[in-house]
C-alpha cells in the first residue's frame, strides 16, 4: 500500500470491479403477477378500512341526531311553584294555625310544681 | 428516461395499462439497484415488489413527469433502507476480518488484475459488502447511489432533497471510513 492517493484509486477500481460483478438481474416470471395481488390486495385493505371508517362515521352521526331527538323532546315537568322557598315554608307553617295561635289555657287548680 | 412522459401522466392518471408499462421498463434497473443495496438476493423481487407498490400509491403526488426518475430512486433508497433496518443481519464485520484469501481476491480487483469466475465474483462482492460495514445502513446507501450506482451529486441533491454540499461532507467522511478500513486489510495483508 503507498499512499492515501493510491488506495484511493484501488477502492475505486474495487467499486467498479464490484458494479461489474453485480449486474442488473432479470425479473423472474411471477414478478408482475405478485406485484399485482400485492397492489390489489392493497386496494381491499384501503376500500374494507374506507367502509369501516363510515359505518362509524355514520352510526356517530345517528347517535348524535338520536341525542339530539331525545333532549329536544318536551317532557311532562312537575308543576313548579312560582313562590319562593321562604314563601313556602311560611305556607306550610302559617301563624294561623290553631296550635300556634289558640288560646293558651291555664288551669288555675293544678298545683305548681 | 426509459418511457416518455406521457406514459408517466396516463399512469398518473390511473392508467393501469401505463402503469404496467412504467414497471417494464424501469424493474430490472430496480432489481440492481435494490439487490446492489440489500446485498441479500433471496429478498430484491420482495423489496422491488414494494418499491413499485409504493410507485402505485404515490404516483399522484408526483408534481411533474420531469421528476419521475429521482422520484423512484428515492422510493427505491426508502424501501432498502426500511428493509435494512427490519433485517438487522448485515454483516458487521470488517475488511480486516475477512479471510487472506478474500483480502487478496478485493486487492486484485481493485487492480484489476484478475479474469473472475463465478465463485471469484462472489468473492469480490462479500468483500465490498464487509468493507461498506464500516459505515451505517444509510451511509452505505448513499456510498453506493454515488460510487456503484454512478449517480451524480445533483441528482443525490434531488432524491435526498439535502443540500449538495451537506451530501459532499457525509460522502466524504463515509468514503474515509471505507478507506480505512481497506487500508487497514491491507495492511494486515502485508504484515501477516
Amino acid at each position: 500500500m503507498q499512499g492515501s492517493g493510491s488506495s484511493d484509486e484501488e477502492l475505486d477500481s474495487l467499486l467498479r470491479a464490484y458494479r461489474e460483478e453485480s449486474p442488473d438481474p432479470e425479473p423472474g416470471a411471477g414478478f408482475m403477477p405478485g406485484l399485482w395481488r400485492r397492489i390489489e390486495s392493497r386496494q381491499r385493505a384501503v376500500l374494507s378500512f374506507d367502509r369501516m371508517v363510515r359505518g362509524f362515521v355514520t352510526a356517530a352521526a345517528a347517535l348524535a341526531i338520536a341525542i339530539g331527538a331525545y333532549v329536544a323532546l318536551p317532557r311532562t315537568a312537575p308543576p313548579v311553584s312560582g313562590e319562593s322557598y321562604l314563601e313556602a315554608l311560611a305556607e306550610a307553617n302559617t301563624l294561623d294555625t290553631p296550635e300556634n295561635v289558640g288560646p293558651v289555657r291555664l288551669d288555675l287548680n293544678e298545683p305548681s310544681r | 428516461m426509459l418511457v416518455e412522459f406521457e406514459l408517466i401522466r396516463r399512469a398518473q392518471q390511473g392508467d393501469s395499462e401505463a402503469f404496467n408499462k412504467v414497471v417494464l421498463a424501469y424493474r430490472k434497473r430496480v432489481l440492481g439497484t435494490v439487490g446492489r443495496l440489500i446485498a441479500r438476493t433471496e429478498d430484491v423481487e420482495d423489496v422491488a415488489q414494494e418499491v413499485f407498490l409504493r410507485l402505485y400509491f404515490s404516483l399522484d403526488q408526483l408534481r411533474a413527469p420531469e421528476v419521475f426518475e429521482p422520484w423512484l430512486y428515492r422510493l427505491t433508497v426508502n424501501a432498502a433502507y426500511d428493509y435494512l433496518r427490519k433485517h438487522r443481519r448485515r454483516p458487521e464485520y470488517r475488511m480486516s476480518d475477512l479471510t487472506e484469501q478474500q483480502v487478496m481476491m478485493a486487492d486484485a480487483a481493485a487492480g484489476g488484475r484478475v479474469e473472475r469466475d463465478a465463485s471469484q465474483q462472489r468473492k469480490v462482492r462479500e468483500a465490498v459488502d464487509s468493507l461498506l460495514g464500516a459505515v451505517s445502513e444509510a451511509d452505505r446507501i448513499l456510498l453506493l447511489m454515488k460510487e456503484v450506482e454512478g449517480l451524480s451529486l445533483r441528482e443525490l441533491e434531488k432524491i435526498y432533497r439535502v443540500k449538495e454540499n451537506a451530501l459532499k461532507v457525509r460522502l466524504f467522511r463515509a468514503r474515509q471510513r471505507v478507506l480505512k478500513a481497506f487500508e487497514a486489510a491491507e495492511q494486515k495483508r502485508q504484515n501477516g
